[in-house]
């Protein structure tokens, strides 16, 4: 039986115990908050009217040649403002479109300056407030010169310029090796039906007509959904990845029947989901594929990985459907001013000079597809880069991806159906069936 | 001497708690807090009460996920424990001339995850790889599969890499544990006429039976928190067949950027390891219980 007085010593004990939990606790709340309260861009400091100014430039890694450009950039706009430092975060690829922004800009040292893809995700940025208004730098300053009013595309929201143009790309066409299409008498096929004849040559050949690696769903996912779109109709395409009509409604599912076609034909790798992106474009590059549907980065990767390949691209072919048939599936991404940023006039500024001819040409140089007016017009660029830009301008319609342009979950269940049709084990039903029952029905 | 004040111990363990607290604890009560919103991870916080907890039971792909990892585990208990206990029966056969065989079979415990899977992705790969070139070369064309990219062994090629990654760990501890027991034991049996086989499973087995009992539960829980074999051989396909929590739970905070969610998933996933342990706490205890009253 306790007494009183150990009794009220446990108590004691008790007390201090908890208070030492509390201690703890709250030094580790100060240590959250106290790098709480460092984040936002205003960590470092400074201010534009002459004070010293660190400007954070976030991205996924374009790449040592597009890096160099940055640089460039970098030395050029310190220059001509000394009171101005430019730090570079470049992430890697996936990390960055992931968990790597998200961290940016909700940790301490929060960028000035992103790179965003137009679209859902820069809607997103607009609605969590991380996204400034340069509507006056567009329209009245010199920024606004360097873009021709198209460019802008999907980067107006509420009427406000929310986005400086950065690079557009062709997400998928289909790349072909020219040398084995004349060894085999072939032409480019104009439609579909030629597509699926010619690759039947192909195969008959002992080549494997078209490889693609899709570990990663959205190879085959971009390269479906255009198929998709050109079945059923852009106003369709746009209505179901904003799920007002499901996933699983009877033009959807007719207009996999392309994709079954894919499939029943054998004519795509047999490994497709089983391999990644990489490994499904070294099939192409080693020759033992004819075509590869992947999009326009392909032109300075095959240059730099398979110099000696011998190829040109040709855009989906035309086929029986609702959409239009000379559209195109791109995507075009740009650099956003943090809103939250104490230095939005100066990375408008630094923007600007990176917008500048100057720049630009370094990164045509660079394999990019700058969207700035002046980008098209140097001999430098690559034909087949330069014929890529000229078809997505002259469109007839301009289809977005999926995951960059819709709701990344209605893209991630299309993306998994259409997996499992190319791979032959669920029927359109089937498969569109559960990826409607996983965005709950 | 002056006995010490009886708040020194507490004051002792602070540095102690504050680390657990920062490392273990906050993060965990941070996550079950997310685990009753609904956040992206950039913006507003909105109660969902239950919600996700709800929408976590009900997921198929979630459910699912727990199957795989069932299969998973019981496949690595084969292929790293079973292995293990054999390779350290092999090589504690002969006191000499073993010392290659040990630090051999350890090697692939020392390497990254995500290089043994980059290096067996090319092993698999359908198209260039290790195995199918060796059976096409001996004329065994027709076995050739695409490993990874088939429902019916996906699962089993990422146990197999699985198994030859961490049967050296398990055998250096079953190694450890049977050169703890006295040379005189293994002797008598062998005066007494048993083979060498013999030994290793009726009395050097029986010996280490706890030992064994860890290395199943290190097995098991390992399993539940494997990741970058998966992610990096099939990112949970093909067709979801290799999907196990945690590969989902990335693809669901930081590709769909549903972090309520995924922290909903995560407190079911750390309750049902907890559960685990706790189960085998008991069992444990009530063995210890008939053993002491036999």
């Amino acid at each position: 039986m306790q007494t009183t007085s150990s009794k009220r010593g446990n108590r004691r004990r008790f007390g201090v115990l908890t208070g030492i939990l509390v201690l703890v606790l709250a030094l580790v709340a100060a240590a959250c908050s106290s790098s709480d309260g460092d984040s936002g861009s205003d960590g470092d400091s400074g201010s534009d009217d002459g004070g010293p100014v660190t400007l954070r430039v976030a991205m996924g890694s374009p790449g040592e040649a597009q890096i160099a450009v940055w640089e460039a950039a970098k030395v050029s706009f310190e220059a001509s403002n000394p009171n101005v430092t430019i730090e570079y975060n470049f992430q890697d690829d996936d990390l960055y479109e992931t968990i790597g922004l998200p961290n940016l800009l909700n940790g301490g040292d929060a960028p000035d300056v992103y790179f965003e893809w137009a679209g859902e995700r820069l809607q997103n940025r607009y609605n969590e407030g991380f996204v400034a208004d340069i509507t006056d730098a567009v329209n009245d300053g010199e920024l606004g010169s360097y873009f021709d009013a198209g460019a802008y595309n999907g980067m107006v929201i509420d009427g406000k310029n929310v986005m400086v143009p950065g690079n557009a790309d062709v997400t998928t066409v289909m790349w072909y090796n020219v040398d084995i299409f004349s060894e085999l008498g072939l032409s480019v096929p104009t439609t579909w039906d030629e597509m699926i004849t010619a690759s039947e040559t192909i195969k008959a050949a002992d080549i494997v007509p078209i490889a693609i690696g899709n570990k990663d769903l959205w190879p085959v996912g971009n390269w479906a959904s255009h198929i998709l779109s050109r079945a059923i109709g852009e106003e369709t395409y746009d209505k179901m990845l904003k799920q007002e009509i499901p996933l699983d409604a009877p033009e959807v599912v007719a207009g996999m029947g392309y994709i079954v076609e894919l499939q029943e034909t054998g004519i795509v790798n047999e490994s497709a989901n089983a391999i990644d992106d990489n490994e499904g474009a070294e099939l192409f590059f080693q020759g033992k594929a004819a075509m590869h549907p992947i999009g326009s980065w392909l032109v300075s990767w095959a240059i730099e990985s398979a110099p000696d390949l011998n190829f040109d691209y040709f855009n989906l072919p035309a086929m029986e459907g609702e959409g239009t048939q000379d559209s195109v599936i791109a995507v075009a991404t740009g650099y956003v001013v943090n809103a939250k940023s104490d230095h939005i006039d100066v990375a408008v500024d630094f923007l600007t000079l990176f917008s500048s001819p100057e720049f630009t040409g370094q990164m045509v140089e660079a394999g990019g597809t700058p969207l700035a007016t002046g980008a098209l017009d140097r001999d430098d660029i690559d034909s087949r880069t330069l014929s890529l830009m000229e078809m997505m301008q002259s469109a007839g319609a301009l289809v977005a991806p999926p995951d960059t342009g819709y709701d990344i979950e209605v893209a991630d269940a299309l993306y998994a159906a259409e997996a499992e049709v190319l791979g032959g084990v669920s029927t359109p039903e089937e498969a569109l069936a559960v990826a409607q029952a996983k965005l709950g029905g | 001497m002056r006995a010490h004040r009886w708040f020194t111990p507490y004051l002792l363990v602070v540095p102690a708690l504050a680390l657990f607290t920062f490392a273990v604890l906050g993060p965990v009560m941070a996550t079950g807090v997310f685990s009753f919103y609904e956040w992206d991870g950039f913006g507003v916080f909105t109660p969902v009460g239950f919600d996700n907890y709800v929408r976590a039971i009900s997921d198929p792909i979630f459910r699912a996920s727990f199957v795989h990892v069932a299969i998973y585990i019981a496949l690595t208990i084969v292929l790293e424990v079973g292995a293990g206990l054999f390779l350290a029966g092999m090589v504690t056969s002969r006191p000499k001339g073993t010392g290659f065989f040990r630090v051999a079979f350890f090697i692939p415990v020392m390497l990254p995850l995500v290089v043994v899977a980059v290096v067996w992705g090319f092993v698999y790969n359908p198209d260039f790889g290790l195995i199918n070139g060796a059976l096409e070369a001996i004329g065994l064309g027709s076995l050739t599969n695409v490993w990874l990219g088939d429902t019916r062994t996906a699962l089993i090629a990422v146990s197999i890499v699985s198994g030859w990654v961490f049967a050296g760990f398990f055998m250096a501890i079953f190694y450890a544990a049977i050169n703890q027991i006295p040379s005189e034991i293994s002797e008598a049996a062998r005066i007494d006429g048993a083979s060498e086989i013999q030994t290793f499973w009726k009395v050097k087995v029986p010996m280490i039976r706890n030992v064994i009992e860890i290395a199943i539960l290190l097995a098991v829980t390992g399993g539940f928190q494997s990741f970058d074999l998966f992610f990096v051989l099939t990112n949970g396909g093909p067709y979801g067949a290799t999907e196990i929590p945690t590969t989902y739970l990335v693809k669901v905070v930081f590709r769909n950027q549903n972090v309520g969610y995924g922290s909903a998933m995560a407190m079911v996933m750390t309750a049902t390891v907890l559960a685990m342990g706790a189960v085998y706490m008991w069992v444990r205890k009530r063995a210890d219980v008939e053993g002491g009253t036999a």
